[in-house]
């Protein structure tokens, strides 16, 4: 069994912790920083982490990426727009087909 | 292309058009893993992105009633309320293979029952946020699933298209040239021998005429 990890600012990923979610509020995005090998260790299937955490510390993660777990998820936090997780899957797709127009246009 | 350095005789003919052949096949299996690990990559996208929208907007919504119940409660009150419960080991997490890349497979067990704070002193939207949050929180896991899923397949793909355009532009016409090379070389060798021998043959007949007289 693993547990599920959420990493953000505290007035986001705080509704999480009733829920048995192992909550890492951070008062500055940059102290997630120090948090990522406890994270990238392995004991957590799932790492949320919100926008603003995840644009801190995106030079650390491409050592997970290519590993099964744990999945690095991006959600938005309270008060950012939204979107940053739709960019990174779209950077993914565009290194897969050379382009994401493709997709774009059967969206449409 | 680059001609490979190897000696022009039979024995090296022979090794390249072999190694030729299993390029050939490499490059035949290696298209169609490519082609249906697209496959498999586009039928996920245009699922993923519903869901992705779908959390997304969820999530929002649930801070917005939290933020409601922190108005309402006071920031350090919530503080406390949510305080309670620890982390529990709720996930299922294994392994599947597609198309040879190990994915994640990940199945949510029961979630902690949110609670232990007082009723009294806390307004009802907070149950109700937290109700949205419990709600979201299975769509999150399935798409943290998927996006995972997603990005290493569109790792593989990467590799893979490196590995067919490598065998297709630079390993299979470097050996073709080569071959070609190697045979033009023979059969250069081969023109030679024959008028060489023509040319002895020649003189033999011219001297043994010569003899005759």
């Amino acid at each position: 069994m693993a547990r599920i990890a959420i990493v953000g600012d505290s007035t986001s990923v705080a509704g999480f912790r009733p829920l048995g979610f192992a909550v890492f509020p951070v008062e500055r995005a940059e102290d997630a920083r120090e948090l990522w090998s406890e994270l990238a260790g392995g004991e957590y299937g799932v790492v949320f982490v919100t926008e603003q955490v995840y644009s801190a510390v995106e030079d650390l993660v491409g050592e997970v990426l290519d590993r099964p777990v744990p999945a690095l998820t991006i959600i938005p936090g309270a008060g950012s727009s939204g979107g940053v997780g739709g960019a990174k899957i779209n950077r993914a797709i565009e290194r897969a087909l050379g382009t994401s127009m493709l997709i774009r246009e059967e969206d449409e | 292309m680059t001609k490979m350095r190897v000696n022009p005789n039979r024995m090296e003919l022979l090794k390249l058009k072999r190694r030729g052949d299993v390029a050939k096949r490499g490059h035949k299996l290696l298209k169609d893993k490519f082609d249906e690990l697209l496959k498999e990559f586009i039928a996920r996208i245009s699922a993923n992105r519903k869901l992705r929208a779908e959390v997304e907007g969820r999530l929002i919504g649930a801070y917005g009633l939290l933020a409601v119940a922190r108005a309402e409660a006071g920031k350090a009150n919530l503080t406390q309320a949510l305080l309670s419960g620890a982390p529990a080991e709720m996930l299922e997490a294994s392994e599947r293979r597609v198309m040879s890349v190990r994915v994640p497979e990940f199945v949510l067990g029961t979630l902690s029952e949110p609670g232990g704070y007082s009723l009294a002193t806390m307004p009802a939207v907070l149950d109700g946020a937290l109700d949205a949050l419990a709600e979201v929180v299975p769509m999150m896991i399935e798409l943290a699933e998927r996006e995972k899923a997603i990005e290493l397949l569109a790792a593989e793909i990467e590799r893979t298209r490196r590995r067919v355009n490598a065998l297709e532009y630079v390993l299979m016409p470097s050996i073709a040239e080569t071959i070609k090379d190697i045979q033009m070389k023979l059969d250069e060798a081969e023109r030679g021998n024959l008028t060489r021998l023509m040319k002895v043959k020649d003189i033999i007949a011219a001297q043994e005429a010569a003899g005759e007289r």
